[in-house]
Formats: structure tokens, C-alpha cells, sequence
């Protein structure tokens, strides 16, 4: 506490404006002696830095810089376009930044909230403030705003985060393709372990064609038991699906030191699951026991 | 007679013989796309690292090339320096940067990846149509920056290094002529990019871009300890990192260390999936035939001979199956590819199922093991029926 350390920092942090302005505003209110900055948890551990620290920042590594006092130390949210990132992040006062890199009165955005539509809010890439009116959607805010000004963006809060989470969207679609796959594979090896049990009991079947129990009741018999399976393999493979999403989350946290959860099993998707098993059930059940009932029931018992 | 008496058992359930195979072939397709993945990413970058024909990136202390817009200043001074090296026989200082040009027709500004490099040592592009750049007002672009600015090769273009938005002022104009279409190996598809001679890129960019550089490229003599030439640059200015290939390597891994851990799992659960379904067709069919085995046994027939036959039906489904899977893999691959192919930020040439024969070779392999292993049990519990007892047995019933 209070030793200070020298920190090279390349500063390419990302300041909202509401954060920025309400503390711009409170540095001009009353500045402080010493600027204060936030650090992030990894660079924390990293560099073992902790709350009242002085550290330097600067933008050239080596060179004289600005002596600053840690004022606390933030964890990220759960932000799926950084995740890969292993970057460290630094926050810094808008017009402390400002002046450290000679960016004048230059910004990179600006957020603006509505009083209604908070999470819609949009946000410009480069530009100024304006009041956005109770009731009024994001869109067609962002939507006046490029019509009339010209020199920046303005996107709803909800286009930049399908805008960033591109890479998850990627790996989205490949899950589903790979889920595609796996569902085929599942259809066979259900179908093929259905006939394969159907067929152990020809005999069995056979054997209760002569005693005169009707083709419906057999066909009915084994779809009741094809589908009983599926409903137990489902149930069991939503908590083995449960437990292993347990798992990864545990361990991509872990991996890329961040809260965001990688794996949900939500009850939608067991939903979905235990359907499509049933379906699978019921399907393979009918295929194999109509194959069986079309045998002649001597043939069934090998006579 | 054996190899006989195995395919006849495998045909007399046709349908359930046809559905186990089906199942191995989509086990091994899965298979052979986790493998094609898993390897596939790693050698596909670094095909490109070495296509470029360096050793070494070097940048801005703590940065990775071109994830910051980091430069270092004294670029001359630093590929002097670099030259010096006794193992170092080119150098290649490239500045990265941001370009404007006014859309052809009308005034829309549009922005694209300029790339400051020296023409004759480059490993950034691949010329596809018209000639290199060789004066200091020329340069290559790519097809997505003749498509977004409407100019053709042979056309003349004010280029500028900066874009006043606000006032829609261009700064930093040079008149320069496009003189050829590259192929950008290491950008996205979509990615608009120029190269121009360092120089001219420097010089556009004012006192900001004055003699500075983002990477260096270096490659070492062969037989070079690259590992010892990269230490000593680091030494030598601490405001550099070098990054030599097996590192750059590395760090592609761990960024996409995520698609190689669902590789192996998913390879894993094939392998079981294949392994069981061989597994449970071989051990139903003895279990079938277990009077005719006991029958073949009390008439003399050895116990390998039982053996090998129900192994040859668990090794005759996997290899079918294998063979089957191996062209299903090859389409559900490029598939596959297609949709990973747009991942932002990748290289457009990217490929992350990258078919290579030992992969292919590999998968048939671990799934023929996996059938010879699905029929050791059944085809032991065949080979040790108690004769007189199973005879019984099935005569009663």
C-alpha cells in the first residue's frame, strides 16, 4: 500500500459515457489530489497490485508517466466478445484519459439511456448526447439520429450486442450442426438396439401370435416398451447433460476467468430432448415390431 | 469357411446388419471430422505463418501482430539493427494502419486495412491479377476493396490516412495507382485491405506514422536457433517482443483451445458409440447362434476358428462401416467448415477441418481396433460354451 509501482500500460480502454460523464462531472466538482484509477481482477493477480496502490501510467512503455492511486478493483461481466481475450483493462477518468494519450475532446462512444427503454438504449459510435423521450424505442431514436447527423453511428444497445457476440453466434450454429449429427446417430443406434432387442423374442412374440393375442397388441407391447427406453434414457441423459454442463462451466470459468456460463440446461431444452427420444421410441419401436409382426408366427418360433 | 460362415450371418439379418453399419459410418464420420478439427486449425495457421517464409514477428512489447494498433518508432533504425544479426537474412517492417478512399462516383468515404510493407520481401499477399507494386505512388488491394470502392486495377485513387468524420474532411491524401488485386492470406473474407511501400504509408500518416513500424518480420539462416536469435532481439530493445512460429503456434491453440477439447470429446463418444453398437449386434448374434456354435464345437471344430469368425463379423461390420464413414466425414466436414468459416476475425482461407490422409488413415484405424475389441468377449463366451450343457439346453427348448 501507498509503494509505487511503475505499470506500463497501453491503454485502449473502452469508457462509457455514463460512467465517464458522472465521473468527469464529480473530478470538476471537486478534483482530487492524486487521479484514481480501476484495475481489473486478472491484472490484480497479475501484476499483485491492491486497493491504494500508486502505480504510473503512460501510454509508451518506459517513458515518464502519470501517478495514479488504484481505487478499486473490478471484475468483469459476463461478456461473451471478450472472453478469449486475455487482456487486462484499465479504467481511467474520461478526461484523465483524454489528456494522457492527447486525444483532446476526442471519444470512441457515447451510451445514452432512455428513461423507458433502458436496455435498448442506443449507443452512438462517435457524436453528442441527446435526450431521449419517454416511450420512444431505441430504434427509431438511432434511426432519427443517423437520418439527421453525420460523422457517427448510432445503434441500439441490442443490434451492438448481437454485433459482438458474432463468435458466439458461430459456435452456436455449429452446436446445432453438430447436435444434427448426434441426433442421426441416435436415431440409428436407437433403431438398430430396438430391432436387435425385438428380434431376441421372436420366439416369445411368436409364441403369443399362436396363443391368438392380436398383431395390434404386439405392435402396441413394443412401442410401449421402445418408448418406456427412450423416456428412461432421456430422463437419464437430462441429469448426465445436467451434470456435464456442471462440468464445463466449472471449467471454462476457470479457463477464461470469467463469469459468463458456457453450457444451460434449461428446461426448453430438456423439453425438446425428451420429446425427440420419444419420438425416436415410439418410431423405432413401430419399424421393428411391424417387421416382426409380418413373419408368419410358425416362422417366428422356427418351425 | 470361416470368412464364409461370418458374412453369412452378417447377411441373413440384412436389415440389422445395414442399420449397425450405418451407425459405425456415422460414428466414424463424427470421428474423422473431430480429428480433422482437432489437428486441422493448428496446421491450417501454420501453413499460412509459413507461407510467409519468417521466422519471427516482431512488435510492440506485450502485443500480439496487429491485436492493438501499437507501433514502435525508429522502424530504420530497428531493420538496421535487426540486419546486423549474423542468423538474420531478410527482414520485412510493415505498418498497419487505416486508409480512406471516396467510393468511386460518389462521395461516401469508405475505410480499409492499409498495409505499409516492402514489395520485395513481403509474405502478406498473394498476387492474383495485374503486376506488384514498384513505385512509391502504387498499390495492391484486395476483391473486397475494388467491390466496396467501385475502382478497377489500372485506376488512379486519392488515398488519404485520416477521416475527419464530423467536417467529412479526407487528411492526408496521396494520389496513388492501383496497379494489382492480392489475396490477403492472414485477413477475414469480408476484409477490406491496400498495400502500399512502407514509405509512402509512413509518410501519408504524418508525424504520427513517421518511421514507425508494427511488425517486423525476420527470417533466420537455416539452421539458425530461431529460439536464440528471438532472445537476443528482446534483450537487445525492451520494447520489443519476438514471437517465433512455435509460439505463435501456441497461442492459436489456446485461443481455440475450446474447438480441440470438443474435438477429442466428441471423438471419444464415437469411438464408444461405434465400439458399443458392434459390441451389441456381435454379442446378440452369438447369443442367436449359440446352439450352432455349440453344434460346430461337438463336431470338432477348433475354438480359434469360433473365435476368429465372430471376430471377422465384428472387424467385417467396422470396416464397411469405416469406409462408408470416411466419405460421409469428408461431406459433413466441409460442412461443417462452411459454418466455422465465418467466424469474425478468421483468415478467409482458414480451414478448420483439414483433410490430411493419416488423420483419415488414423479414424479407420481406432475404428477397425474398436471392432476387433468388440469381438473379443462374445467371441470368447462362443469359444467357451460348455458343449454338452448348451446342446441340452436348446434341444429342450
Amino acid at each position: 500500500m501507498g509503494q509505487l509501482r511503475p505499470l506500463s500500460l497501453l491503454i485502449c480502454a473502452l469508457l462509457s459515457l455514463g460512467a465517464g460523464v458522472a465521473q468527469a462531472q464529480a473530478v470538476n466538482a471537486a478534483p482530487p489530489a492524486r487521479r484514481t484509477i480501476t484495475v481489473d481482477e486478472r491484472l490484480a493477480t497479475a501484476a499483485g497490485l491492491a486497493v491504494g496502490d500508486l502505480v504510473t501510467v503512460t501510454t509508451v512503455a518506459g517513458t515518464v508517466g502519470d501517478s495514479v492511486r488504484i481505487a478499486a478493483i473490478t471484475r468483469r461481466g459476463a461478456d461473451p466478445s471478450e472472453v478469449a481475450r486475455s487482456e487486462f483493462r484499465v479504467r481511467l477518468h474520461l478526461e484523465h484519459l483524454q489528456t494522457i494519450t492527447r486525444s483532446g475532446d476526442r471519444v470512441g462512444r457515447f451510451a445514452v439511456q432512455s428513461r423507458t427503454n433502458g436496455a435498448n438504449a442506443p449507443a452512438l459510435s462517435r457524436g453528442v448526447s441527446l435526450p431521449v423521450s419517454p416511450g420512444v424505442s431505441a430504434a427509431s431514436v438511432a434511426a432519427d439520429i443517423n437520418a439527421t447527423a453525420f460523422g457517427f453511428r448510432a445503434y441500439p444497445a441490442v443490434e451492438v450486442a448481437v454485433e459482438t457476440s458474432a463468435t458466439f453466434r458461430v459456435v452456436n450454429r455449429f452446436h446445432r450442426a453438430i447436435g444434427i449429427i448426434t441426433i442421426v446417430a441416435s436415431a440409428i443406434f436407437l433403431l438398430c438396439i430396438t430391432l436387435l432387442k425385438v428380434d431376441e423374442r421372436r420366439r416369445d412374440i411368436g409364441a403369443l401370435r399362436l396363443l391368438g393375442v392380436s398383431r395390434r397388441s404386439v405392435v402396441r407391447a413394443v412401442v410401449l416398451e421402445s418408448s418406456l427406453v427412450a423416456l428412461v434414457g432421456s430422463g437419464m441423459g437430462a441429469g448426465f447433460g445436467w451434470a456435464a454442463s456442471a462440468i464445463v462451466n466449472w471449467y471454462y470459468q476457470g479457463f477464461y476467468d470469467t463469469p459468463l456460463r458456457f453450457a444451460m440446461v434449461t428446461p426448453g431444452i430438456v423439453a425438446f430432448a425428451v420429446t425427440l427420444s420419444l419420438v425416436l421410441g415410439v418410431v423405432s419401436g413401430y419399424l421393428a415390431a411391424q417387421r416382426l409382426v409380418r413373419t408368419a408366427p410358425l416362422e417366428l418360433v422356427g418351425r | 469357411m470361416i470368412l464364409r460362415l461370418a458374412l453369412a450371418t452378417l447377411t441373413r439379418r440384412r436389415a440389422r446388419t445395414a442399420l449397425t453399419t450405418a451407425g459405425v459410418a456415422v460414428a466414424t464420420a463424427m470421428l474423422l471430422d473431430m480429428v480433422m478439427l482437432g489437428s486441422g486449425m493448428r496446421e491450417s495457421f501454420r501453413g499460412f505463418i509459413e507461407q510467409q517464409g519468417f521466422q519471427l514477428r516482431i512488435t510492440p512489447r506485450g502485443t500480439m501482430p496487429f491485436d492493438t494498433e501499437a507501433t514502435v518508432g525508429g522502424g530504420a533504425a530497428l531493420v538496421v539493427a535487426l540486419q546486423g544479426d549474423p542468423d538474420v537474412v531478410r527482414v520485412a517492417p510493415i505498418i498497419g494502419t487505416k486508409g480512406f478512399v471516396t467510393r468511386a462516383g460518389t462521395d461516401s468515404v469508405i475505410g480499409a486495412f492499409l498495409l505499409g510493407l516492402d514489395p520485395t520481401v513481403q509474405g502478406d499477399y498473394i498476387l492474383a491479377e495485374g503486376r506488384d507494386v514498384a513505385a512509391p505512388d502504387e498499390m495492391v488491394v484486395n476483391a473486397a476493396w475494388l467491390a466496396s470502392t467501385g475502382y478497377a486495377v489500372g485506376d488512379t485513387v486519392a488515398l488519404a490516412a485520416g477521416y475527419e468524420p464530423q467536417v467529412r474532411r479526407l487528411r492526408g491524401i496521396k494520389t496513388v495507382r492501383i496497379v494489382g488485386r492480392g489475396r490477403f492470406v492472414m485477413l477475414a473474407g469480408g476484409d477490406r485491405a491496400a498495400a502500399l511501400p512502407i514509405a509512402t504509408v509512413q509518410a501519408i500518416g504524418g508525424e504520427e506514422r513517421r518511421d514507425r513500424v508494427s511488425v517486423v518480420l525476420v527470417a533466420t539462416r537455416t539452421g539458425a536457433d530461431v529460439e536464440a536469435v528471438r532472445a537476443r532481439i528482446e534483450r537487445a530493445d525492451p520494447r520489443l517482443s519476438a514471437l517465433s512460429t512455435t509460439a505463435a503456434l501456441r497461442f492459436v491453440d489456446e485461443r481455440l483451445s475450446y474447438f480441440r477439447q470438443l474435438a477429442f470429446i466428441l471423438a471419444s463418444v464415437s469411438l464408444a458409440v461405434g465400439f458399443l453398437l458392434v459390441t451389441t449386434l456381435v454379442t446378440v448374434s452369438v447369443n442367436e447362434r449359440i446352439g450352432e456354435i455349440a453344434v460346430m464345437r461337438a463336431i470338432g471344430v477348433a475354438r480359434w476358428r469360433i473365435v476368429a469368425q465372430v471376430m471377422i463379423e465384428g472387424v467385417a461390420l467396422s470396416a464397411v462401416g469405416a469406409i462408408l464413414g470416411l466419405g460421409l466425414g469428408l461431406v459433413t466436414a466441409r460442412w461443417l467448415n462452411g459454418i466455422l468459416a465465418t467466424f469474425p476475425g478468421l483468415p478467409a482461407a482458414f480451414d478448420f477441418f483439414l483433410f490430411e490422409p493419416s488423420a483419415a488413415f488414423r479414424s479407420l484405424g481406432m475404428i477397425v481396433l474398436c471392432g476387433i475389441a468388440a469381438g473379443v468377449w462374445p467371441a470368447w463366451r462362443a469359444a467357451t460354451l460348455p458343449i454338452a450343457r448348451t446342446l441340452r439346453e436348446e434341444a429342450v427348448a
